[in-house]
């Protein structure tokens, strides 16, 4: 199947935030007390109840204000973190429309996926599972778009063919975050600044310290396991054991 | 018995043997997070939460256990005179059959590395355990590096425990009795840890 995406420009937001309501409504995630904290961003970040939330921007330009909005979520990684990390067999996955979906039976509580996204996306629900975006993978299943974009009214969000968005926004000029960074995302960003404005880092990757473990720690700690084991079993065969020769022993007692 | 001496009394014995017990239970009960390949593992506990209880549980009695062990022998262990670097450069003599007369103390140099390295290993263990035992209750970036850290020593402590069960068991014949019982035949200890032997002989 081909892979799909989101493709989200950030320029026709008009932070309505639809997306966020439908998102919960949808999936059926409960709404949240907050406080007012001076800015019109609201809910502040992603939480367990929040798989999708409008960031803003707000810069304070002299008698001006400039205000950016961008809809935040898990970037459906190809090369993704939490599913490199993850140890239970399962619990975090690549659907067939190449989208990160998970199943909270299979979660072990670890919380490796938490360090090992670049994005600080995974959250844990008060019963110690994950929740994050999962591109309403029960609906794009069947055929349906996502709950998001469905009630996007301004088509700040689109999902479809990944190599069709990608093709049409560069008709259209535009410039995309997102396109080939690990292994390329599932979410692509038209942006109006430079992505570092919004939070987002400039040229993602799985923690080196994630990398390390998995790429270089793991194969070279098996080969090392088996290896030892090998030079023992040569070792024991050629140069052979250091022998006690038993007639060097002090005289033995009758009966010994 | 004549042919034997004491080599182990039975504090350092039971201390081994825990330590050796709970490094296994760790190594089963760890495998699963390790890497997926081996989530498997974790059927051996019962499942995953019962797994990782049993690993911090033993990596708590390991890295105690490990820390006495230790300090019993902190003097023989850490000091290194000429025989020793004669041994190092030697390799020990394990590269030849030929008889090589190295004396050596209680533990031979090979074995004081060993101990040392042990001990790094498992304090680092330790420390790095504790940072991820809630892998949310410290800095994302500290608990990234404990985890990576976590593994490296893992696998680092594997190639060690193949390496010393292998020198232990039938790689020196007559070495493992001084662990089970207490006890080594003196023909051992003339040959492996001469100096060791004509001190405890004159004592």
């Amino acid at each position: 199947m081909k892979r799909k995406a989101f493709m989200i420009d950030t320029t026709r937001c008009t932070a309505c935030r639809s997306c966020q309501v439908a998102c919960k409504q949808w999936n059926k995630l409960e709404a949240e007390a907050t406080v007012n904290r001076g800015s019109y961003e609201n809910p502040p970040d992603l939480t367990p109840q929040l798989y999708n939330q409008i960031h803003f921007i707000e810069q304070d330009k002299g008698d001006d204000l400039r205000w950016l909005f961008i809809n935040r979520r898990c970037m459906h990684c190809a090369d993704a973190g939490c599913v490199k990390v993850c140890p239970a067999a399962g619990a975090l996955y690549h659907t067939k429309e190449g989208m990160v979906a998970y199943d909270q039976k299979k979660c072990i509580e670890c919380h490796y996926c938490v360090n090992g996204c670049p994005f600080d996306v995974p959250r844990y629900d008060e019963n110690q599972k994950i929740t994050k975006c999962h591109a309403c993978s029960d609906r794009i299943q069947n055929g349906l778009a996502p709950a998001c974009v469905k009630a996007c009214p301004t088509q700040t969000l689109k999902f479809g063919d990944r190599d069709q968005l990608i093709s049409e926004a560069k008709a259209a000029g535009k410039k995309l975050y997102g396109e080939n960074d690990l292994g390329g995302l599932g979410v692509l960003y038209v942006l109006d600044d430079e992505p570092g404005t919004y939070r987002l880092p400039k040229n993602p990757a799985i923690p080196a310290s994630i990398f390390f473990w998995k790429d270089v720690v793991k194969p070279l700690g098996i080969l090392g396991f088996w290896g030892a084991i090998g030079v023992a079993a040569l070792h024991y065969v050629t140069v052979g054991p250091k022998k006690i020769d038993d007639s060097e022993d002090e005289p033995r007692k009758g009966g010994e | 018995m004549a042919n034997y001496i004491d080599r182990f009394n039975a504090a350092d014995r039971i201390l081994h043997w825990a330590v050796a017990i709970s490094f296994f239970l760790l190594v089963l009960s760890g495998l699963g997070l390790f890497a997926h390949t081996f989530f498997d593992y974790f059927d051996l506990f019962g499942g995953p939460q019962q797994g990782i209880f049993v690993h911090k549980w033993s990596g708590v009695v390991f890295l105690a256990c490990s820390v006495l062990l230790f300090l019993r022998h902190v003097g023989e262990t850490c000091s290194f005179d000429e025989d020793d670097r004669k041994w190092i450069a030697k390799l020990g003599g394990y590269l030849s059959r030929k008889e090589q007369e190295i004396p050596q103390g209680k533990f031979n140099a090979g074995q004081k590395l060993f101990g040392i390295f042990a001990i790094i290993a498992a304090l680092i263990m330790g420390a790095t355990g504790f940072i991820i035992w809630d892998p949310t209750a410290f800095s994302r970036e500290l608990t990234k590096f404990s985890l990576m850290l976590h593994g490296l020593f893992f696998t680092l402590f594997m190639v060690g425990m193949v390496v010393h069960v292998y020198l232990a068991t039938i790689g020196n014949p007559g070495t493992l009795e001084g662990m089970l019982y207490g006890q080594v035949r003196k023909r051992w200890a003339k040959k492996h840890a001469s100096k060791w032997y004509r001190k405890v002989v004159k004592d």
